[in-house]
């Protein structure tokens, strides 16, 4: 069983990794993009599924709820 | 007071926090963050560094570690706990103090001296000297603190904001953040004042090197 999570910065939060990212890629397209903001990825191998873990682990430790929120998908 | 100096693996700042202890002629101790024993010390710090290489988020890695299971239990308890820069992100990561630290909003890694005001606050460590102006060093790319509205109102309300960025004068501006924190704020407590953090580093401001940092270390002697 794979799940993945992806942990995202909250909208409200500024993002400046992502501001750099968009200048830059602009650049490189010579085209104006919308905003770009980066979060992380994590894949997990479990041998049985348990939603509850993974949420517990996505909330307590692979994120911060103050500044970050996060999606699980399951494979 | 004996002050126990706890090492993570990425702690790069133990040895400056013992010159300290050394200088102000404080009893101190190293701590292992693989064991749980707090070896009898009355003050806990939490030295700057990068603990677990920043894996993941500055100092989350280190929260899980066995020295903080016992570093939370002294702390509720009473005990003295500072944190210094990645100190600083470890406590905010463990819960023992409100918010967290982003990224420099200039994506930066700021190593310089500032200023900082220490505010009328409950923290113990800088209890006389509220008001005052103290040169201090920083250096971190992550310290630009940030919490929720509800917990920014809950820190100004109980007086847990310690330390604001300023100018020489003691004035609040914004030209004077470093970091882009929120409210220029530099150092907060936890709401019995036992537990502080703080983004400079009073350690790397003690005898040759400057006498501002010492009236922090002072309070513990």
């Amino acid at each position: 069983m794979k799940y993945i999570i992806i942990v995202k910065p909250k909208k409200t939060i500024l993002d400046p990794q992502g501001k750099a990212i968009k200048k830059v890629a602009e650049r490189y397209l010579q085209k104006e993009i919308g905003d770009i903001r980066v979060g992380k990825y994590f894949e997990i191998e479990l041998e049985k599924e348990d939603d509850e873990l993974i949420e517990r682990l996505a909330s307590k430790v692979l994120s911060n709820e103050i500044i970050e929120d996060f999606e699980v998908i399951k494979r | 007071m004996k002050v126990g100096i706890v090492q993570f693996l990425g702690t790069n700042c133990d040895r400056d926090c013992k010159f300290a202890c050394d200088v102000l002629g404080l009893k101190s101790e190293f701590l292992w963050y693989e064991s749980k024993d707090l070896k009898g010390c009355d003050v806990i710090v939490l030295p700057g560094g990068f603990s677990y290489g920043d894996y993941l988020r500055a100092g989350v890695l280190a929260k899980f570690s066995p020295i903080m299971e016992s570093i939370r239990e002294f702390a509720k308890r009473g005990g003295y706990v500072i944190g210094i820069c990645n100190g600083f992100q470890i406590l905010t990561e463990s819960g023992l103090l409100k918010g967290t630290l982003l990224k420099n909003n200039n994506l930066r890694f700021v190593h310089k001296d500032v200023y900082v005001k220490v505010e009328k606050s409950k923290a113990f460590f800088t209890n006389g000297l509220e008001e005052s102006v103290l040169k201090l060093p920083i250096a971190h790319a992550d310290g630009n603190y940030y919490c929720s509205k509800e917990d920014f109102e809950y820190i100004l309300d109980n007086e847990m904001v310690v330390l604001r960025y300023c100018n020489s004068k003691g004035e609040i501006e914004k030209d004077c953040n470093p970091n882009g924190s929120l409210d220029n704020i530099a150092g907060v407590c936890n709401e019995e004042g036992n537990v502080f953090g703080l983004m400079p580093h009073p350690e790397r401001a003690v005898g040759d090197l400057g006498n501002d940092g010492e009236s922090i270390w002072s309070r513990l002697l």
